[in-house]
């Protein structure tokens, strides 16, 4: 019969801080470059020229369509054998960039589909720079449009950052397989990282729907159309 | 590029990979289906402590990797019952799981997409809740819910992926073989990420189609 035995991780618990650091570092980070992605991908979905959109297009669609290990693997030992040789961190970083870049192209390209070009118009006529127009009249009203997705996205970010553990970087995933191969106690290490990893995500989410009520409550009539 | 030769030589263990990937991913897709009803049906049942136990079942399922479900249920599940799950039995658990709370998601908006009028219609004309669902509810959901489904089928055939990493030789599996009998890592992951691409595209076109095909006209 298994002893349940929640106290055998104990001896494993001063590595976990640092684990879930790396799993937030890793995640934060690629959350980051992937809006930089997000926001040149969009550029590209929706330029004047027909390559620069195929080019969009085509990033968006194969890597939405290609699973985030064979990313990781492309990235880490594809690299290295023409010549490239990386960490697994930077492996990881460049992977989950590139596979939540093309989520974020399409997130952000659909907010600003829903801003008509009289509005674009309209703030340019008031005289206000083009920085302006961003600042004041697009971001507000695409921040509104965007914020729940660009939520489920973060979570799926930190999700596939499990993945780094397998090219060798040493998160939360990575802890529970080294507790449990070292103690046999994977039950219990999965309980604790499963843990962790829920409220994470959970974290991610209740901001995401505290996000929303504020805009709820802190809206006009006149944005909330 | 140039291709290496040894690599094309194994192009029969990449065809049974793919097919073990695709047949897996159905199977927890079937199963993940039939569970996520079941879930779908607790979401909106008017016991409370069913829909708390429904709403954290998605919950959970949603804010755990699958990576870390894989490992559960191959490693957690093994020590944990001292029984001896293989890595398919393992793998098809895990993508079920996950599977089953992203269907439970679309079921539960096929649901409510067949209107209330409906409902109070099919009950004057004293059906019973049973009868209700199975001759009004389900049929109009079932049109919903298709579309949905197949997008809800690629992202299963992504994360059976992950089955590599317990050791179920599947297309990825495959890959990694071949990776370690021929030496070439760019070539082999080049041309699985081709066949995943082919495949889950493939699917998005099929799925856009049957939204397009089954798009109700208000």
């Amino acid at each position: 019969m298994y002893q349940f035995n929640l106290s055998a991780t104990k001896s494993y618990m001063e590595q976990l801080p640092w684990a879930v650091l790396t799993t937030l570092g890793l995640s934060a980070l690629a959350i980051l470059l992937s809006v930089l992605v997000g926001l040149v991908g969009s550029l590209f979905r929706t330029s004047r020229w027909w390559a620069l959109r195929f080019l969009g297009g085509a990033y968006v669609e194969v890597l939405r369509n290609i699973p985030l290990l064979i990313v990781i693997y492309l990235v880490y030992f594809g690299l290295a054998q023409i010549g490239l040789r990386i960490s697994g961190f930077s492996s990881a970083v460049i992977a989950l960039t590139l596979n939540a870049g093309a989520y974020m192209t399409e997130v952000i390209r659909g907010g600003l589909a829903a801003i008509g070009k009289g509005q674009f118009e309209a703030a340019r006529s008031q005289a206000m720079t083009p920085v302006q127009v961003y600042r004041y009249v697009v971001f507000p009203q695409v921040f509104r449009i965007i914020y729940a997705p660009f939520g489920n996205l973060c979570i799926g970010v930190v999700l596939g950052s499990a993945l780094a553990s397998i090219v060798g970087v040493e998160d939360v995933t990575s802890w529970m397989h080294t507790v449990g191969s070292n103690s046999f106690r994977y039950l219990e290490a999965f309980l604790m990282a499963g843990s962790i990893y829920l409220v994470m995500a959970q974290g991610v989410n209740l901001l995401r729907i505290g996000t929303g009520k504020y805009l709820l409550s802190h809206s006009t009539s006149a944005t909330r159309q | 590029m140039q291709f290496d030769d040894d690599v094309t030589h194994y192009w029969r263990f990449f065809l049974s990979g793919t097919l073990t990937t695709l047949w897996i991913s159905w199977l927890a897709l079937m199963l993940g289906g039939i569970l996520g009803t079941v879930v779908a049906h607790m979401r909106m049942s008017r016991i409370a402590a069913l829909r708390i136990f429904a709403l954290g079942y998605t919950e959970f399922f949603r804010s755990i990797p699958p990576l870390m479900l894989f490992f559960g249920s191959y490693y957690g599940i093994s020590f944990a019952l001292d029984v001896n799950l293989n890595p398919f039995t393992s793998a098809t658990l895990a993508l079920t799981f996950t599977a089953s709370s992203l269907m439970a998601e679309v079921v539960r908006s096929g649901i409510e997409s067949v209107g209330t009028g409906q409902w109070l219609a099919a009950t004057a004309s004293a059906m019973t809740r049973l009868q209700v669902f199975r001759y009004v509810v389900w049929p109009q959901a079932l049109r919903v819910c298709l579309p949905p489904a197949t997008g809800v089928y690629i992202s299963t055939l992504k994360d059976s992926s992950v089955a590599s990493v317990i050791g179920y030789i599947e297309l990825t599996r495959s890959g990694l073989l071949i990776r370690e009998t021929t030496g070439s890592s760019f070539d082999v992951f080049l041309i699985i990420a081709t066949i995943y691409f082919v495949i889950n595209y493939g699917l998005s076109l099929c799925g856009g189609a049957l939204e397009r095909r089954f798009r109700i006209v208000h």
